[in-house]
């Protein structure tokens, strides 16, 4: 029987946080536990078989990494897992009653915004290359071959700005959770 | 920044922030925190790891606490005047509630 599995694309499947958290949490209870946790896991995520464990996930995003975070973090029992990009990912064994990272409302909130500032980010900087590329295609004097590769170019970064709203409207529908 | 505006930030504030507030009237690092509330409130209020954190540092930011020193990479916090007045501005407001609820119950 294998005993590796790729995941890819995950964390753009799993946009609202909480989502993500469960995925990770429904394929640890069936023994499948991601390796590590690094830059380029977002698009390919490698998870070895073992022992099935109730685990809780849990993804947060800090832009700026201080110190203290990940020492706060482990005093309370979390295990630090990686990080891609901004996004931390911890996980803690549990038997009975499911623990939080974020215990009230107003946190679950600013931790779903700060991914949403994230994706905002990102999709501020497609939106000038759409723009920046469109012109080229338009209207620089450039030969009508160059032209058409800027013209494609301009296209795909507005499919990914278009994408990257669709993600952005989900996370703001889901901000309480 | 000034106290109307830390008074619009904070007041009314969480019941989160409150006990954070009162907890860091001793000094405290965060896990710390989380067990003085849990004590404090027989174990209702269970702060997590990240609610501690990043309340720890919007009060940080706002003046409303501050980092003492460290001790084995933990970070430790007290209240600082403005805290303290809020705090206790936020405890007048409540006990104003306690007593317009009093026949209530």
């Amino acid at each position: 029987m294998k005993n590796e599995k790729l995941f890819f694309f995950t964390a753009f499947k799993y946009v609202v946080p909480a989502d993500y958290e469960r995925w990770f949490e429904e394929l640890a209870a069936t023994g499948w536990h991601p390796v590590k946790i690094a830059q380029w896991s977002s698009l390919v995520m490698r998870f070895e078989k073992s022992e099935p464990r109730k685990y809780r996930y849990v993804v947060d995003a800090q832009p700026t990494l201080k110190k203290d975070y990940i020492q706060t973090y482990e005093e309370f029992g979390w295990e630090h897992l990686g990080q891609m990009a901004s996004a931390h990912v911890w996980r803690q064994l549990y038997s009975d009653e499911r623990p939080e990272s974020f215990s009230d409302a107003p946190s679950r909130e600013a931790r779903n915004k700060r991914f949403m500032m994230a994706v905002s980010v990102s999709l501020t900087i497609f939106l000038f290359a759409t723009i920046a590329f469109a012109a080229s295609a338009l209207f620089s004097d450039l030969a009508s071959s160059d032209r058409l590769q800027f013209g494609i170019a301009a296209g795909l970064f507005f499919l990914i700005t278009v994408l990257l709203s669709i993600v952005m409207s989900k996370v703001r529908k889901n901000l309480d959770r | 920044m000034n106290i109307e505006r830390i008074r619009k930030r904070f007041i009314p504030m969480s019941e989160t922030m409150l006990y954070i507030l009162l907890s860091l009237r001793e000094e405290q690092h965060g896990y710390g925190v989380m067990l003085h509330v849990k004590e404090l409130t027989d174990g209702r209020i269970q702060l997590g790891a990240g609610t501690t954190y990043q309340s720890l540092k919007k009060l940080e930011t706002d003046g409303l606490i501050r980092p003492t020193r460290e001790i084995e990479r933990k970070k430790l916090y007290i209240i600082t005047k403005i805290g303290e007045q809020i705090l206790t501005e936020e405890a007048n407001r409540i006990q104003e509630i306690y007593k317009n609820l009093e026949g209530l119950l």
